[in-house]
């Protein structure tokens, strides 16, 4: 018990952040299922109006802060060492310190619930909204004091991974020859560095107001509310692509192997996630559209906007191309994957009629917007995570999750996943609000909104079979070896789960697949022109 | 090599502070509506820059000029203090904090880390430097 408490392994700290990713995932997971609940028929009471926004607001922050960043962290902490021939992390303790901040950051954003006033403004929080006239209570406070330590954990742990790509690859791995996970979660990690210091700074102000009667969002007084839109979307929108683009590097390690092909396109996998973390800098006013701002400001962001499904469907190309003519072995892992390619799809899709500013007035704080965004980190984000647990847990763990299990809960998921959200899309165009508690009783609202219940119900099931297969597996799974999945990566060629050195002897890498090299002395990537 | 893992972290991280301080500097100048209350501390501002060179001198190894730099970073802090209370306090009190966190690093860490320190020094000193010269301007 204490070896995990004062623990520094990067291997065991990753596996801390993926376990507190997990429970929180669970509660944020219970909120949303208060909230659909409570959607189930038109002009229902089963909970409070005040109940109800803090749920929004609880389900919100939690799957954005203390599940997707930690969990994708903690995939990130535990492999990239693994992945450049690293035996540690370069600033472990700093590691270690990163999720210690993480955890107690969520501890005391759920401690507010304890004292009766957990936050409810809504998982961004505008001001005035959140400024004491209008929120007198401590939610908002605990709100912004556990979202300032997790963001402080986020940047640490970034710093981290960093410094780790930097100084620790194996000789002879460029940066030309990294995993593309690797290269995700470093272009991830300076993106945190460059954007959590906006929330950080947003809080601060906001605190500042709340505390310290300053008035920097009081119109009244000089001060402008929409300061705080401004700086948290330029914190908010390069944080949509900080949770997405370690899955989209999951992805391009997992496709290649289940197709038995190296990725199509490498160095435009790599750069276009340059791309799209330059661009994700200059799109943030796309959550601003209905704010009056000029049709030249808004043509610019529109624009950019646009922009970015460029480079994100060069990858999306990238995979599909992979897979072509491949020999694909449909593994649960592989079965995520390439769900995820149509889910994230289609959160793509909807995310570029967004971006048409026409459109976004239409749509913008309605369902349409939920349903958007659930398929980008849900069908996008959480989609390619499971990809990612299948195809690593032998590694974690040493044992091979169920496939049979796997296999069920992968049609479940699917199933009510696709059920829960796809239909909001109609809601939102039929005009149902985001955030709304209760509605009338209009043409399809209760049938849609009745479906959309039961899928979420269906989803549930399916996660607790996840759930079931991770536990059960950890105890009775068959043994998996060293190398289950015949890949190609430098964390297969050690044990499985790895000794705290990992590696007995540092590997010299010559090319991308420095394992397939070492297995094909006879035939090796770099002898290939 | 461990040293330039410590420094490159450290540089990592006082870009993120960078960002951070912009975007304070920035919302304090929009706000500027109202007339802060300047701050008067070219005296204490003088100190801070001096803690900077006796840095740079303690990082050539000498023991003397380490603590010289605490007693000037304390100095600059109990000039601080006037702030309290106005607009002009967010910066003041954020930036504070970080010379408080420096001056604890700098009495405790090992001689080894004091050039990654040095840097963290430089930085706040040149963020002061930018803030006083704002908030002269109100």
């Amino acid at each position: 018990m204490t070896s995990w408490l004062f623990a520094i392994d990067h291997k065991r700290v990753g596996i801390l952040y993926m376990l507190s990713a997990l429970l929180f995932f669970l509660a944020g997971g219970m909120e949303a299922m208060v909230m659909r609940a409570q959607l189930a028929a038109p002009n229902l009471r089963l909970v409070t109006p005040e109940t109800y926004n803090q749920m929004f607001t609880m389900h919100g922050t939690t799957m954005i802060f203390l599940v997707a960043m930690p969990v994708l962290t903690g995939f990130g902490v535990y492999l990239v060492p693994l992945m450049i021939g690293a035996n540690e992390a370069a600033l472990p303790r700093l590691g270690a310190l990163s999720f210690w901040l993480q955890l107690f950051g969520g501890v005391l954003l759920y401690f507010s619930f304890a004292t009766g006033a957990a936050p409810d403004a809504g998982w961004f929080s505008y001001a005035p909204l959140s400024e004491k006239a209008f929120s007198p209570g401590a939610g908002l406070d605990y709100w912004a004091l556990a979202l300032l330590m997790i963001a402080g954990g986020s940047i640490g742990s970034a710093i981290n991974l960093i410094v780790t790509i930097a100084s620790g690859r194996a000789p002879g791995m460029t940066m030309r020859l990294v995993p593309l996970f690797v290269w995700m979660t470093l272009v991830t990690s300076i993106m945190i560095v460059f954007a959590l210091p906006a929330l950080a700074a947003s809080l601060v102000v906001l605190l500042s107001d709340r505390w310290q009667y300053a008035r920097f969002f009081d119109p009244s007084q000089g001060g402008a509310p929409l300061l705080w839109q401004h700086y948290f979307w330029i914190f908010g929108h390069p944080e949509v692509y900080i949770v997405v683009l370690p899955a989209f590097g999951m992805i391009s390690e997992i496709i290649p192997v289940f197709s038995r092909k190296p990725i199509f396109g490498y160095p435009f996998v790599a750069t276009s996630t340059v791309a799209i973390a330059f661009l994700s800098y200059g799109v943030w006013v796309h959550h601003m559209f209905a704010v009056a701002l000029g049709r030249n400001f808004l043509a610019v962001f529109a624009a950019a906007s646009m922009l970015i499904a460029v480079p994100t469907g060069t990858k999306i190309f990238s995979w599909i191309a992979t897979m072509w003519g491949g020999a694909i072995r449909f593994t649960t892992a592989m079965l995520f994957a390439v769900a995820f390619l149509l889910e994230f799809t289609i959160g793509g899709l909807s995310g570029v009629a967004f971006a048409t500013v026409p459109v976004d007035w239409q749509v913008t704080d309605t369902y349409f917007v939920v349903a958007h965004i659930h398929y980008v980190l849900f069908g996008g984000t959480v989609f390619a995570l499971l990809a990612g647990v299948h195809y690593w847990f032998p590694k974690f763990s040493g044992r091979l999750l169920d496939e049979k299990l796997g296999r069920w809960s992968f049609w479940v998921i699917v199933i009510g996943f696709n059920t829960a959200v796809f239909v909001q899309h109609f809601l939102g165009l039929m005009g149902m609000t985001r955030r709304i508690y209760t509605y009338p009783d209009l043409p399809w609202f209760g049938t849609l909104n009745l479906i959309s219940t039961i899928g979420a119900a269906i989803l549930v099931f399916g996660i607790l079979l996840f759930c079931v297969n991770i536990a059960m597996s950890l105890f009775f799974g068959a043994k998996a070896g060293d190398d289950p999945w015949n890949a190609w990566t430098l964390e297969w060629a050690t044990p499985s789960p790895p000794l705290l050195q990992n590696f007995a002897q540092i590997p010299e890498v010559r090319s991308r697949r420095p394992l397939w090299d070492l297995k094909h002395p006879e035939a090796p990537d770099w002898m290939q022109v | 090599m461990m040293r330039d893992r410590a420094q490159l972290g450290m540089a990592m991280f006082l870009i993120a502070e960078a960002v951070f301080f912009f975007l304070l500097i920035l919302a304090f100048s929009y706000f500027r509506a109202i007339p802060a209350t300047a701050p008067t501390g070219l005296f204490f501002t003088a100190l801070l820059l001096a803690s900077s060179f006796s840095m740079w001198r303690a990082t050539a190894g000498s023991r003397l000029w380490l603590w010289v730099t605490i007693a000037l970073g304390a100095a600059f802090l109990s000039g601080q203090a006037g702030f309290f209370g106005t607009t002009f306090f967010t910066l003041a009190a954020v930036h504070g904090m970080h010379v408080v966190a420096g001056l604890v690093a700098l009495a405790l860490v090992p001689a080894s880390a004091l050039r990654t320190m040095a840097l963290y020094w430089y930085f706040f000193t040149a963020v002061w430097l930018v803030v006083f010269v704002i908030a002269s301007q109100a």
